[in-house]
């Protein structure tokens, strides 16, 4: 089975319009999204595929689902 | 008093120039007295895809540097009711002329216009902002590519950091067929990641090639893509028409011809 070529283009753009908008380095958004999830295992119990971090112009949003799942 | 709006994409070739003409043809065609300016200076283009290329005499810069008055350089389009082109200059460079001075020109123009339509060069140079100075709102064009979009949320960020803060989104040739096999960016894709409100999506569609081709409008037309910039043009003037729906099932037709061809 291939992977939709959607995907790829998706999640490409996710990092490139990340980089663009907070102006860092694609790789720095990887250590950022590491620096949060580490911050928050601290107060909180999350699971690391349950954690996502996104970054518009204004704001960054942290998601993660708790234990419900 | 009329709007004012500018067409825009930051990247070339996604469609502004076609985009500009067929909403301004079909706002014209609705009853709307329009004008459409070609604010890319040194690349005229728009006359040409109107078909109006042979008429030009004085253009944008003659204008504004007054060496002709703005009536004299207006070519009117006679096929249709009330509709108007500035047309660009060809032999002038984007410093020739300044935000202030457009800015200017297209609130002396408004007056007369219930619509303004600003045709904006490719890039965020100097020639973008001379295109988005005298702008009250945005349409947005994008294609549902990744370097498309991604100049579609820098242009965003553009406009709303001068101030314009409506901002509409058009995805121009989408790849019904492509979508549905997961090969292209859906219109949820799109409109997911770029966050302004969706004002239309344009179909690919062989007629707009062959429409500009010949210097004719798609707008109207009995066509898919002639049916979405009508439904645009009705939206902007304030119309409550739904976005067509280009992910549902395929038709019956196709349902039949893919139940032959299993296997």
């Amino acid at each position: 089975m291939s992977v939709h070529s959607v995907s790829v283009a998706k999640e490409r753009l996710k990092n490139l319009l990340i980089s663009d908008r907070i102006q860092c380095a694609p790789d720095a958004v990887d250590r950022l999204s590491n620096d949060l999830y580490h911050t928050i295992s601290k107060y909180m119990e999350i699971r690391r595929e349950n954690f996502d971090i996104t970054v518009t112009r204004t704001d960054i949003h942290i998601k993660y689902m708790g234990e419900k799942n | 008093m009329g709007e004012v709006i500018v067409i825009t994409s930051g990247k070339g070739g996604v469609g502004k120039t076609t985009t500009t003409a067929n909403i301004g043809i079909g706002l014209s065609s609705l009853g709307k007295k329009v004008i459409v300016i070609d604010t890319d200076l040194g690349l005229r283009n728009l006359d040409v895809v109107m078909g109006l290329e042979n008429r030009i005499v004085y253009n944008i810069v003659d204008v504004i540097e007054g060496s002709c008055r703005l009536k004299q350089a207006l070519i009117r389009d006679k096929r249709f009711p009330e509709l108007y082109l500035l047309p660009s200059a060809q032999t002038k460079d984007k410093s020739s002329v300044s935000p202030e001075q457009m800015k200017k020109l297209v609130e002396d123009i408004k007056e007369e216009f219930d619509f303004v339509l600003l045709d904006c060069p490719a890039g965020i140079e100097q020639g973008f902002q001379n295109a988005i100075a005298g702008a009250e709102r945005s349409i947005v064009v994008t294609t549902p590519e990744v370097s498309a979009i991604r100049d579609a949320d820098r242009i965003i960020g553009l406009l709303e950091a001068s101030g314009i803060r409506r901002n509409h989104l058009l995805i121009n040739r989408l790849r019904v067929d492509m979508v549905r096999r997961g090969d292209m960016m859906s219109v949820e894709d799109v409109t997911e990641i770029l966050a302004v409100e969706l004002l239309g999506v344009i179909p690919d569609d062989e007629q707009v090639v062959i429409a500009t081709n010949q210097g004719e409008p798609v707008v109207g037309e009995d066509c898919p893509a002639g049916r979405a910039y009508i439904n645009i043009c009705r939206r902007l003037m304030g119309e409550d028409i739904p976005v067509e729906d280009y992910s549902k099932p395929e038709g019956i037709f196709e349902k039949i011809s893919s139940l032959f061809h299993r296997n």
